[in-house]
């Protein structure tokens, strides 16, 4: 069975009011539910439909995804740098699944 | 804030014959004929459709894509806009959509003022060359658009 992994690149350290990068990667395969298999049946929709992105607990950036996402979800974004914490990261899968990560984030 | 989204599924078809509809009940024959005018009054249409208000074209937004790409599997999305991002003048979110797909919506993007910058890449499907849009919702509800036209090779949503 495939895991899904999910993955971040941020920086550790920023200065107050700096604006810095975060990518963000998951390996899913996005099913669409638009494919069949080789008995003909559609084999069912399975995707990454929403991804948010707290920090220290307040929610910054957010992304609906529909079906014309492609396989294995990356997203590039900017925030703010305000405050030392906590960011976490949070993809949520069809079904109710939730992959997360966290990455501590130093504000000098 | 960053509110979630119901996630039905809209297929251009079904947004346009909706949009006739509404059309032909006020405005007679016209809004058809417009529709056969060209693409550009489709987006227009779909848009309206999706959203309920009309999107007014705008240069803020800096959507950037390949004119040509030989895949529609993995075809590269940039998107800025432009925006002081305060908490009088902010963007709040932006659609992408894909009208020649089997599904339209692509995907939409939350931002928060003073806190993210209005500014993403990803990588998305198309099915076929086509126009893909990027509609903002600025936090007085205006709408503003823009697209660009991108040429895949082979179609990604199978």
């Amino acid at each position: 069975m495939f895991i899904p992994t999910p993955r971040v690149q941020v920086p550790s350290t920023a200065a107050n009011g700096e604006i810095f990068q975060v990518k963000a990667l998951i390996s899913h395969r996005m099913e669409t539910g638009l494919r069949r298999d080789d008995q003909g049946d559609v084999i069912p929709r399975n995707i990454i439909n929403r991804f948010s992105c707290r920090y220290n607990d307040v929610i910054v950036f957010g992304v609906d995804l529909h079906e014309a996402v492609a396989a294995n979800p990356y997203l590039e974004f900017y925030l703010r740098a305000t405050e030392s914490g906590r960011l976490e990261f949070v993809w949520e899968e069809d079904g109710g699944h939730i992959y997360a990560l966290t990455h501590q984030l130093t504000v000098g | 804030m960053v509110e979630g989204t119901k996630t039905a599924n809209f297929t251009r078809r079904a947004l346009l014959t909706a949009a006739a509809a509404a059309g032909a009940g006020v405005a007679g024959g016209v809004f058809i004929s417009q529709v056969d005018a060209g693409d550009s009054d489709d987006d227009v249409a779909i848009v309206k459709q999706l959203t309920g208000k009309t999107p007014v074209e705008s240069d803020r937004i800096h959507l950037v894509m390949p004119r040509t790409f030989p895949n529609g599997y993995t075809v590269p999305l940039s998107l800025e806009i432009d925006s002081p991002m305060t908490e009088a003048d902010h963007v709040r979110h932006v659609r992408v959509l894909a009208p020649h797909n089997p599904l339209i919506e692509v995907a939409r993007f939350h931002f928060v003022p003073r806190r993210s910058e209005p500014r993403v890449s990803t990588r998305i499907r198309l099915a076929e060359p086509q126009y893909v849009l990027a509609v903002v919702e600025m936090n007085d509800g205006a709408l503003l658009m823009n697209k660009t036209w991108v040429e895949v090779a082979t179609n990604g949503c199978t």
